[in-house]
């Protein structure tokens, strides 16, 4: 048999293709790796092509969610009182629109509040989707590129700490929750100013890594953000101590937090838009720099 | 060209559900895996070139929604396709007790994948996705399993009523 017989025959192309899409699977793993750009420029056009979908799809559940909780008590009225009935819905119905108004007033007014209290350049921005993996914990939020979000930004709301963005589309953004394996930010324990990580647990918890033994640190404690490393500035709060373990030995500790947000259900956020100014030059070097201006 | 394009609305349709709907469910961590059940549903009745490159999408497009850095969805669902194709002469799709079995039993062995794949690439620890387990993987492939009857009796009506006779594909195709 020829080469090209050997090629042509069902068998062995079906062969070659199952080949082709595993190999193209683990070259776009490696590309993703890698950060090309090419990757990143289909990933945004599929996503601009879905998430409008994706945010179509949340304002039909919250309006189908918005009607059940409103009628959903007043289905076993009498038939004689029809008319009672229909006031008391009209008023359950404004009611539930207060309360909903109410609601999200309180919720806007602290996110204001919080803004002002921050001098941080941020963004709103709204949640429209979850991921669809149960393995990893991200959003999809309806801010992207055109609004002046990039990768790596911080991402958090008046409570704390969210996640950071992991992908960008023009319109919309992936942020990659603080709850997921693959975050990790730079903390510290807000009463003893002990340094730590705080990595993501799955579910809604986190852990606190490279803390060491000899650290004291308690359950109810604060961490907040380091803002040595990563994009999240100083003094964010991350959450609250939950367990901590000396046991076994070593140089580290085990502690687990809880985060302050309730990354379960979160609604609105804030994409934070200005980075961290680079540290300043040590101050030998900044010395030597003066001496050589004078020279 | 034809029968690529309303399989593919199907499965971005479903991811939509999957990311909107189902997050709305009270227990949020664990809701059934409507594209994995899809991919099997790809794999028994259509060719392996369409169903494939059909596989290949959904994965990719899982990894575009999820916090999944590297993207093993891709991967690992085109696997679960050709997996199935190559054990569906030996199976038959019907019943619920066999749709049951086989989507819960391709569901743990992709998180088993996932976890394998997890655990190999990426740099930090992954100690605790071992717990999760028990915890997580074993009720959602049970979930999985059990609204795959379902969902395979859906996606029949759907093909039928777009392709006239789901086995079209199947001989067309390739």
């Amino acid at each position: 048999m020829r080469i090209r017989d050997l090629f042509l025959s069902r068998r062995y192309s079906l062969f070659i293709f199952i080949t082709f899409l595993l190999l193209f699977a683990l070259v776009l793993m490696s590309l993703r790796a890698k950060q090309r750009k090419g990757m990143e420029f289909f990933d945004a056009l599929l996503m601009e092509i879905c998430s409008p979908l994706q945010k179509a799809s949340t304002l039909v559940i919250k309006t189908v969610q918005g009607t059940f909780q409103k009628y959903v008590f007043l289905v076993n009225l009498e038939r004689e009182n029809r008319m009672l009935k229909q006031k008391i819905a009209e008023l359950q119905e404004e009611n539930h629109r207060t309360k909903e108004t109410k609601l999200a007033m309180d919720r806007l007014k602290q996110l204001l509040q919080f803004r002002e209290k921050n001098s941080l350049s941020m963004i709103g921005a709204e949640v429209i989707g979850q991921d669809p993996s149960s393995w990893f914990k991200s959003v999809t939020i309806d801010k992207g590129e055109r609004d002046g979000v990039k990768k790596g930004m911080a991402v958090i709301s008046a409570a704390g700490v969210i996640g950071q963005i992991l992908k960008t589309a023009p319109h919309y953004a992936t942020v990659l929750l603080l709850t997921d394996y693959n975050s990790a930010i730079d903390s510290i324990v807000q009463r003893t100013r002990a340094k730590a990580i705080v990595e993501g647990k799955g579910e809604n918890r986190c852990q606190l890594k490279y803390l060491l033994r000899t650290e004291e640190v308690a359950v109810g404690d604060a961490v907040v953000t380091s803002g040595l490393a990563g994009n999240f500035h100083k003094g964010l709060m991350v959450g609250e101590i939950k367990k901590v373990d000396k046991k076994g030995h070593g140089v580290f500790q085990y502690a687990e937090l809880t985060p302050s947000v309730d990354l379960t259900k979160l609604e609105e956020v804030f994409v934070v838009m200005e980075p961290i100014p680079p540290p300043p030059p040590p101050k030998e070097e900044k010395a030597k720099k003066g001496k050589k201006i004078k020279k | 060209m034809k029968r690529f394009v309303p399989l593919l609305l199907a499965g971005i349709l479903l991811l939509i559900l999957q990311t909107t709907w189902l997050s709305f469910f009270p227990i949020q961590r664990i809701r059934p895996d409507l594209l994995l059940i899809f991919t099997l549903y790809l794999a028994f009745l259509f060719p392996p070139f369409l169903g494939g490159i059909l596989a290949f999408f959904m994965g990719y497009l899982m990894d575009l929604f999820s916090g999944n850095t590297l993207g093993f969805y891709t991967f690992s669902r085109t696997l679960v396709f050709f997996a199935t194709q190559f054990l569906k002469e030996r199976f038959y799709l019907e019943g619920f007790s066999f749709q049951f079995l086989f989507a819960f039993i391709f569901s743990v062995l992709e998180g088993g994948l996932l976890l394998i794949l997890i655990n190999g690439l990426e740099p930090v620890s992954f100690g605790n996705l071992y717990s999760s387990l028990f915890t997580f993987l074993l009720p959602q492939s049970f979930c999985t399993g059990l609204v795959s009857p379902l969902l395979f009796f859906l996606f029949k009506k759907g093909t039928s009523l777009l392709f006239r006779q789901p086995e079209q594909g199947i001989k067309a195709g390739g």
